[in-house]
């Protein structure tokens, strides 16, 4: 192969490589609506598994790298923060934890309201006084 | 229940009763940290922190969920998660400490409180003393929300930063909090 084809590869690889590079460092998070279900569970079950064996919950509905849990229940609030997010709280059968459901705002229907039966998909991070779940999207 | 037994009663209990009106708590706080340096900024939000406050004693926790800290970037994200903090293995941030500058009595009257908070910050599974300025502020409505900024260095919590990116990440990282506290 000659100098100049030598040359042109080169800039061919650094320009592939550079490109990769930029996607990657660019690339936006994914959507929990656009990763699989992992786990489908009731907002009592989630929380019974956290309470029983957080490890082996965290293990199963936090995993190593982000997953989605699906997760249906009554909503027991909904509550505005005003930084553009919403919080979801499901009734577990615990009146001292819940499963709180983070969205952004736009992504809340707005009929949504305490005593509503719906189902959600989320990211879960594990539990503190509640399970937490993050970029929430509701499932029709 | 005779009208005495029922007073008495009530007299044994009132002490509880009185030390949990003295207790604040939040489930959705917020902690951001702040890296800047020449090369690019980088910052996590937390909404989902969780704390409580004993105003009569002073005592105050908070913890958070290292996976739920939120970066504009899934590759800023990532990497915190699995090269920095570890968060599979560390998965909570945790503070214990106490207090001083508002008492009970504040906490119930419209005011601006200067404090100061004194305790041990877990990390990446290290514990570290850790001193912060806030301000406590009680609105006219007796909407009670604590404010504080302090400063973290990776290092002290075994937190390791390669060197090849060494100089896109702060030596010293500012956090901020902010926590709206209910009664309990």
């Amino acid at each position: 192969m000659n100098t100049k084809a030598l040359i042109l590869l080169g800039f061919v690889a650094v320009a592939i490589g550079g490109g990769y590079a930029w996607n990657e460092y660019t690339r936006e998070k994914t959507k929990a609506s656009e990763l699989p279900v992992k786990e489908t569970v009731t907002a009592t079950e989630l929380l019974t598994a956290f309470n029983t064996d957080d490890a082996t919950a965290t293990t199963r509905f936090v995993g190593t790298t982000e997953q989605v849990v699906q997760v249906s229940g009554t909503i027991r609030s909904v509550d505005v923060a005003s930084n553009g997010i919403t919080n979801v709280v499901l009734e577990t059968g615990d009146a001292m934890a819940g499963v709180v459901c983070e969205f952004t705002a736009d992504d809340v229907p707005d009929q949504w309201k305490a005593g509503d039966a719906i189902t959600v998909k989320g990211i879960c991070t594990g539990m503190l006084m509640d399970v937490v779940l993050v970029r929430c999207v509701p499932v029709a | 229940m005779t009208p005495l037994k029922t007073i008495s009663l009530a007299l044994a209990f009132l002490p509880f009763a009185l030390a949990a009106q003295d207790r604040y708590m939040t489930r959705s706080g917020h902690i951001a940290f702040f890296s800047a340096t020449p090369m690019e900024n980088i910052e996590g939000n937390n909404h989902k922190v969780t704390s409580v406050l004993d105003a009569t004693s002073g005592a105050i926790e908070f913890a958070a969920l290292v996976k739920a800290f939120e970066f504009e970037k899934a590759l800023m994200q990532e990497h915190f998660n699995e090269n920095y903090m570890e968060s599979n293995t560390f998965p909570k941030a945790t503070f214990k400490g106490k207090l001083t500058g508002a008492g009970a009595a504040d906490l119930t009257t419209a005011g601006t409180y200067p404090v100061s908070v004194v305790g041990d910050l877990t990390l990446h599974g290290v514990t570290k003393p850790m001193t912060a300025q806030g301000t406590i502020t009680v609105d006219a409505a007796g909407a009670v929300k604590a404010t504080s900024e302090f400063f973290v260095k990776p290092e002290d919590h075994n937190i390791a930063i390669p060197g090849v990116v060494r100089k896109n990440i702060a030596e010293t990282i500012k956090v901020t909090m902010k926590l709206d506290l209910v009664k309990m």
